[in-house]
C-alpha cells in the first residue's frame, strides 16, 4: 500500500534483474524497515512469554529440562559419559534450541502471513529476519540458566572466556539468518517441507557433537578405518560452532584442560561461508518474492 | 489536460497464474506431475489491459466474479507484478485491498495500529501522530487494549478500516470497502472515503454499487474473464454490465433447464412435496 515516497518508475517488471542488484534491493529491505523487524520481534516475544503461566520463566527452564533428559539419557546409554557432563551438553544445547527453533519458526514465517501479502506491499524479507532475530533474544535468556548451571561448577568455569559468547554468536546468527531465509521461502512452493525440517533437525543435532565431542568421533573413526568421516564430521557448522562454545563454557573435550579461546581459524572459515550462503540465500528470495502473492 | 498528465498508466498489461504452485503445492506432488511430464498450467488472471487513469480521474473497475479486478489492483498496489506489459504509478500508493486482516491476533489494537502501520511503510512520528486519529475513528472503546481476538468481525474491519484510511495517499485504490462494519459505521466510512476519493489525486475502486460508480466516477472499465470489454463513461460501462449480467442469468438459466434443474421449478418440487406422493411429478413438460 502506501509505499513511501515512490520513485517514479516503481514497477521492476524485469525478471532479469542482477544478483548484485537483488542483494542491494535485499539489504535496503531490511535497513528502510527496521522498525518494521523490531516490532515482529516484539510481538513474538509478547506472545510466547504471555501464552503460558509461567511466562519467561518458561526460556529458562526449558534448556535446563532438556538438558536433564540428555543427562539422564546418556548416563544410561553410555554410562561413562564426560565429567561435568550437564555442562559438556548445556554448552551445546543452548546454541541448538535457538537454531532449531528458528528454523521451525521460520518454515511458517511468510505462509502463516498469507492474507497480509495479498493486501499490502511489503519487503518479505522482513518475515525470516525478525524470525531469526527473534532467536537471538531466546538465546541471550539462555544464559540466564547457563549461569545458574556454572554455579555448581565453579572450579572449572573460567569467566573471563565468556565474552567470546556474542562473538560465537554472530557467527551462529549468520548461518541461522541464511538457513531462515531459505526455509521460509522454500516452503512457499513446497508446503510438506515442514514435516521433513522437523525429522531433518532432530538427525542433524545427533550428527553433530552436541552429546558427545568431535574428537571422541574422530578417535572411532580413526580405530574403525574410517578417518574420512572424522574428517567430514568436522565440515558440520554445527561441529565448528559447538566445539566452540563448549571451549569456552566447558573446556577441553578431554575434561581436564580448563576453558580456552575457541578455535579462530575455522570460525572464520564458517563466517565467510554463512555470509557467502545468507547473500544466496537473499538473491533465491527476491527473486521468488514476486511470486508470493499468487501462490498463497 | 496534456497526455504526459496522468497518475497511473497502464500498457497492455498481463499478469499470469502458474497453476503448478497452488496453495497445497507439496514436495511430492511436485515430482509426481515433473515424473508424469505434465504442461505446467497457466492461467491469465488478465491480459492485454492497457488503461490510464489521469490526475483528477476517479475510475472504476466493474465485472463478475474472478474477472480479475482484484488482481488488477494487487498489481497497481505494487503486490503483485506483472507478467507482461507495463504499470507506472506516480505517486504514493495506498490501497484498502480487503479488511478484515488484523496485523497480529495476539497483539492489542494499538500495538496492530503501530504493527500495521510499519506494515504500510510509516515512519515511528508518524503513526505516533495518526495514532490518537486512529483510535477515535475505530471508535472501540475499552477493547482498544484487548487483544485483536477478542474482536468480532466487525471490529477488526473497523480497525483495518481505520487503519488503512489514515494516511492520505495521492494514489487511493479501494476494494469492496463500502460495507463495512454496522450501519452507523458504515455511513462513517462511506462519509471518509468520499472525502478521501475527493482528497485523492486519482482513485481506483472496485465495486458492485453501481450506483456508487455512477455517483462518484468519472470512468469506467467493464472486464471480464481478464479482458477488458468496455471502457468509457460510468452510465455506458454500467449499462452495458447490467446488460451482460442479464444475458448471462438467462444463459445459466437455459443450461440448467437443460440439465433439468430450471431454477423456476424449485417452488412448485416445494408445492409437490406436501402433495401425497401417490402422484408422482409423472409428465415433467406439463409444469411449464
Amino acid at each position: 500500500m502506501s509505499q513511501g515516497p515512490a520513485a517514479v518508475p516503481l514497477r521492476h517488471a524485469s525478471d532479469g534483474d542482477s544478483p548484485l542488484t537483488l542483494l542491494r534491493q535485499g539489504i535496503s529491505d531490511i535497513l528502510s524497515r527496521r522498525r518494521l523487524v523490531r516490532y515482529l520481534v516484539q510481538a513474538d516475544m509478547k506472545k510466547r512469554g504471555s501464552d503460558t503461566i509461567l511466562g519467561n520463566v518458561w526460556w529458562i527452564l526449558d534448556p535446563l529440562l532438556q538438558m536433564t533428559v540428555y543427562v539422564i539419557f546418556v548416563s544410561v546409554i553410555a554410562r561413562r559419559p564426560a565429567p561435568d557432563y550437564p555442562l559438556f551438553i548445556f554448552a551445546a544445547i543452548l546454541p541448538w534450541k535457538w537454531y532449531s527453533a528458528v528454523i521451525n519458526d521460520a518454515t511458517n514465517a511468510v505462509v502463516n502471513k498469507d492474507k497480509l501479502i495479498r493486501q499490502i506491499a511489503f519487503p518479505k524479507l522482513v518475515l525470516p529476519v525478525s524470525t531469526a532475530t527473534a532467536g537471538v533474544v531466546g538465546f541471550a535468556w539462555g544464559m540466564i540458566p547457563l549461569g545458574l548451571l556454572m554455579l555448581f561448577f565453579l572450579d572449572r568455569v573460567d569467566p573471563t572466556m565468556l565474552i567470546w559468547i556474542p562473538l560465537i554468536a554472530v557467527v551462529q546468527y549468520a548461518f541461522t539468518l541464511a538457513s531462515a531465509i531459505l526455509v521460509s521461502a522454500a516452503n512457499v512452493f513446497f508446503r510438506d517441507l515442514g514435516n521433513a525440517i522437523g525429522h531433518g533437525l532432530r538427525l542433524w543435532w545427533f550428527l553433530s557433537p552436541g552429546l558427545y565431542s568431535l574428537q571422541a568421533v574422530r578417535e572411532i573413526a580413526v580405530a574403525q578405518d574410517f578417518a574420512i568421516i572424522g574428517t567430514l564430521a568436522g565440515f558440520n557448522p554445527f561441529a565448528v560452532l559447538f566445539e566452540a562454545y563448549r571451549a569456552v563454557i566447558y573446556g577441553g573435550a578431554d575434561g581436564v584442560s580448563p576453558p580456552h579461546p575457541p578455535d579462530v581459524v575455522s570460525l572464520l572459515i564458517l563466517l565467510t561461508a554463512s555470509l557467502v550462503l545468507l547473500a544466496v540465500a537473499v538473491v533465491l528470495f527476491k527473486r521468488v518474492e514476486p511470486e508470493f502473492a499468487k501462490v498463497l | 489536460m496534456s497526455p504526459d498528465d496522468y497518475a497511473i498508466a497502464v500498457d497492455d498489461l498481463g499478469v499470469r497464474y502458474n497453476l503448478r504452485f497452488t496453495r497445497k503445492s507439496t514436495v511430492r506432488g511436485s515430482f509426481a506431475s515433473l515424473l508424469q511430464r505434465r504442461k505446467p498450467e497457466r492461467f491469465w488472471a488478465l491480459r492485454h489491459v492497457s488503461v490510464r487513469v489521469n490526475q483528477g480521474e476517479s475510475l472504476a473497475v466493474i465485472g463478475p466474479n474472478g474477472a480479475g479486478k482484484s488482481t488488477f489492483l494487487q498489481v497497481l498496489a505494487g503486490i503483485m507484478r506483472p507478467t507482461e506489459g507495463t504499470v507506472d504509478v506516480r505517486g504514493q500508493v495506498s490501497g484498502l485491498l480487503g479488511l478484515g486482516v488484523g496485523f497480529d491476533t495476539e497483539l492489542s489494537g494499538v500495538e496492530n495500529i503501530l504493527l500495521g502501520g510499519a506494515f504500510l511503510g510509516l515512519d515511528g512520528p508518524r503513526i505516533r501522530e495518526l495514532l490518537p486519529e486512529i483510535i477515535d475513528f475505530a471508535d472501540l472503546g475499552q477493547f482498544i487494549d484487548a487483544p485483536l481476538k477478542t474482536y468480532s468481525s466487525g471490529m477488526r474491519a473497523r480497525l483495518g478500516f481505520s487503519i488503512a484510511t489514515a494516511v492520505d495517499p495521492d494514489i487511493l485504490l479501494l476494494d469492496e470497502v463500502l460495507a463495512t462494519g454496522d450501519a452507523s459505521f458504515r455511513a462513517k466510512s462511506k462519509a471518509r472515503v468520499i472525502e478521501l476519493v475527493r482528497s485523492a489525486k486519482a482513485v481506483v475502486l472496485v465495486t458492485h454499487d453501481m450506483d456508487w460508480v455512477r455517483e462518484y466516477c468519472n470512468r469506467a472499465m467493464l472486464i471480464e474473464k481478464g479482458k477488458v470489454v468496455m471502457q468509457g463513461s460510468p452510465d455506458e460501462v454500467t449499462k452495458l454490465h447490467l446488460a451482460r449480467t442479464r444475458e448471462a442469468i438467462a444463459r445459466r438459466k437455459e443450461e440448467l433447464k437443460a440439465k433439468g434443474l430450471d431454477l423456476a421449478i424449485r417452488p412448485k418440487k416445494r408445492r409437490d412435496r406436501i402433495k401425497p406422493p401417490a402422484a408422482p411429478p409423472a409428465q415433467p413438460g406439463a409444469a411449464t
